[in-house]
């Protein structure tokens, strides 16, 4: 697919706001696109908790990260809202504009909330 | 091979941070600084210059952080929880958080320094500049700090 700057700034714009606003969202319900197990190389689709399964012991043998999971679903939601974004009329770039700097600051202080949790240990 | 990787990590990191600070000084520098001044010769550098570099290490630095977890996750975490590090490992958590932001933000920050500027995506610009400095600047001090902490052994 081929864009114009003007189609590429609309999207550019509204990939980095959605991107901010999925990543948060993610985050914060767990919406994972995939788990990785490190240790022992394995990778599976959606949102896995070792101790969901079986003794809670496993959670250190078999510890999930869900970093990859959450930032890659907030790449796809955000490629369909900056896709969308790109086709729609140039005057709402001043929107998506607005949104790209409100936006990131905003997802990052909705982090900085979620992230309360290890201070309080 | 996770040591080498980190090492690679922290010197892409040196040079982001270098980058992307001498960028936004540029940028947010007065303009009637002196012009021998430090900030004087700060503002003689065209900024936008440093824009592909800054994307590339971007890339890069996220790329080489986001292998490096794996091994952090399985022999460096265990036992920063073991030893109650919980400030530290939330800092960290961070870390993560705004690194991932910030490359969703990397498109629009690469389309404003490219394309030229009219008075609104000056301020957006800025403003993104901004954010990525400070995304930057957190992920380089917190990741530091967790080095000293728990680092690699050889």
């Amino acid at each position: 697919m081929v864009m114009s700057g003007s189609a590429y700034r609309r999207f550019a714009f509204a990939y980095g706001a959605a991107f901010a606003l999925f990543y948060a969202i993610s985050r914060a319900r767990g919406l994972a696109l995939f788990t990785v197990y490190p240790a022992q190389g394995v990778v599976l689709l959606g949102l896995n908790r070792s101790r969901d399964v079986a003794d809670p012991v496993l959670e250190f043998l078999a510890p999930e990260m869900y970093w990859y999971g959450w930032t890659a679903s907030a790449a796809v939601g955000a490629l369909v809202i900056g896709l969308l974004a790109a086709l729609l009329p140039d005057r709402l770039c001043r929107f998506w504009a607005w949104c790209v700097w409100v936006v990131p600051p905003m997802a990052m202080i909705a982090c900085v909330y979620l992230t309360i949790p290890w201070f309080r240990l | 091979m996770a040591t080498a990787l980190l090492i690679l990590h922290g010197l892409v990191a040196v040079s982001l941070l270098g980058a992307i600070t001498h960028q936004t000084l540029a940028t947010c520098a007065s303009p009637t600084a002196k012009p021998y001044s430090f900030f004087g010769r700060f503002r003689a550098v065209r900024s936008a210059g440093f824009t592909n570099a800054i994307v590339v290490l971007y890339l890069t630095s996220w790329l080489l952080g986001a292998i490096v977890y794996l091994y952090f996750k399985v022999d460096v975490q265990p036992s920063l929880e073991r030893d109650h590090h919980w400030h530290t490992l939330g800092f960290f958590d961070l870390k993560e958080d705004f690194a991932a932001i910030g490359l969703g933000v990397l498109p629009a920050y690469w389309s404003c320094w490219l394309q030229p500027v009219d008075g609104r995506s000056d301020h957006i610009r800025t403003a993104l500049t901004l954010l990525l400095t400070f995304i930057v600047w957190w992920a380089f001090l917190i990741g530091h700090v967790m080095n000293n902490i728990g680092g690699f052994g050889w």
